[in-house]
């Protein structure tokens, strides 16, 4: 899974979103680093529903055009879940490593 | 408003690069995202926002970047036509063993004449390797040379990003020296056939190399990998032998063999198409017209480097015809496979 990819799956796990709030979680999620252009986000989003990770949730007016909400699939739901322990996994790892496994990280 | 010229519709004129079928799908809630991430809410700024503000470089650069995935078959394009696909990664993987061959000839004509290889006769005397003159010293064509051979190994072993990093980078000597010719008339007109060469053999697979991506099915490493020693063997050791052994007048030129070999390679196919089902052939005969389209233009384009060569245009114009009837038999197969998009993905409505 793309670093990409795991940010917008991160960014629909406490709920749908639309694509520029998508946008938005993501440069929270990631303080700022990742701020994905809106060609990038619909190529992950397009990816993503190609896998069956996302789906629409529902289509709101707003100033005069619709808002396409995404949500999480159940397999999406899976496949964020186990990335996610892989990486906290990985990132044990690499605090072990470098002597770090004492200090929790901060924010 | 609707008729006026506004962001609106200036987003969906850049969005106009993306092929139809995309669109279809995203078009709506792409021009929504653009325009959420302008409006404030404040009817004045938002007005003033949709009649002068203009779609930002990084944008329209994602938006071109999208399109480029798509129809190279990169990410997402690669669920509509995976044989599509697959036929410009191979496609891609063959001209970088061209260009890889290429560098390993240099390789080993350097190590020749530097006698280096204690096992080979003397090297024929003021044997050189020659390098394009110009502004760059020659030991920048080396390591272009080289440049190639670790891209299309680096290919090959599934490290995409730093394959097209280091080919792109190889691209770049030849291109001063190409602008470098134009702008000082150092070299003679029409001037056409380097041009050709630089986009269609270093510029073209170069972007092309974005077809491949992480969750690309991945090309079979080692037949890709044996590729590169017997191409040498079997191509480059024959046709250096017979320049050295004063037969160069049957060396074809670069254009002309690559024609040639696209043509074997067709020729060497169609057994396989009529003795198995269409599917399991589609993706080379694919590949294989790809090929022969990127070998057709380049020898149409160099033709002009032998205007006042009467004789070498009539066999480069028959290059050009055994390519022609060559691929004309891996056609048929090639367009079932290009045809046979599969359904597309599930886009489920919002329910």
């Amino acid at each position: 899974m793309t670093v990409q990819a795991f940010f917008v799956l991160s960014a629909l796990a406490d709920g749908p979103r639309h694509g520029y709030g998508i946008v938005g979680e993501v440069a929270e999620l990631s303080r700022g680093r990742i701020r994905l252009k809106i060609g990038s986000l619909y190529g992950v989003l397009d990816r993503l529903a190609a896998e069956e990770l996302i789906e629409p949730d529902r289509e709101e007016a707003h100033d005069g055009r619709l808002r396409r909400y995404y949500r999480l699939t159940r397999h999406g739901r899976d496949a964020l879940a186990e990335e996610a322990q892989l990486r906290a996994a990985t990132a044990r790892v690499v605090r072990s490593r470098l002597g770090l496994t004492g200090a929790e990280p901060a924010g | 408003m609707s008729g006026e010229e506004n962001l609106e519709k200036r987003y969906r004129r850049v969005l106009r690069l993306l092929p139809g079928y995309y669109r279809d799908t995203w078009e709506e809630d792409m021009v929504a995202a653009f325009l959420d991430s302008w409006l404030t809410g404040d009817p004045y700024t938002d007005e003033c926002v949709m009649e002068f503000c203009r779609p930002t470089w990084p944008e329209v650069a994602s938006v071109v970047g999208l399109a480029g995935r798509l129809y190279l078959g990169g990410a997402g394009a690669q669920h509509r036509n995976p044989a599509r696909s697959q036929a410009i990664r191979y496609a891609v993987l063959a001209v970088a063993l061209v260009q890889a061959v290429r560098g390993l000839d240099v390789l080993m004509l350097t190590a020749w004449s530097r006698h280096l290889l204690g096992w080979l006769p003397a090297p024929p005397p003021g044997m050189v390797v020659a390098t394009p003159s110009g502004a760059l010293p020659p030991v920048v064509w080396y390591l272009v040379a080289y440049a190639w051979i670790v891209s299309f190994l680096l290919l090959t072993l599934r490290y995409y990003r730093s394959a097209q990093i280091i080919a792109a980078l190889a691209i770049v000597p030849d291109l001063v020296i190409l602008l470098q010719g134009q702008f000082t008339g150092r070299l003679p007109a029409p001037y056409i056939g380097p041009w050709a060469f630089w986009v269609l053999l270093n510029l073209a697979p170069v972007l092309a190399m974005t077809a491949f991506q992480p969750d690309s099915p991945p090309a079979p490493r080692l037949p890709w990998l044996l590729a590169l020693p017997v191409n040498y063997l079997v191509v480059v050791v024959p046709l250096v032998t017979l320049g050295l052994t004063g037969n160069s007048a049957w060396v074809p030129d670069f254009s002309g063999l690559y024609c040639i070999l696209v043509a074997l390679a067709c020729l060497a196919h169609t057994p396989w198409i009529r003795s198995r089902r269409a599917a399991s052939t589609g993706v080379w005969s694919l590949t294989l017209a790809l090929l022969a389209a990127d070998a057709g233009a380049y020898r149409i384009f160099s033709i002009g480097d032998y205007v006042h060569v009467p004789h070498l245009i009539s066999v480069s114009l028959a290059e050009l015809l055994i390519l022609v009837v060559a691929v004309a038999l891996v056609i048929p197969d090639a367009a079932r496979a290009y045809a046979a998009t599969p359904e597309p993905p599930p886009y489920p409505q919002p329910g």
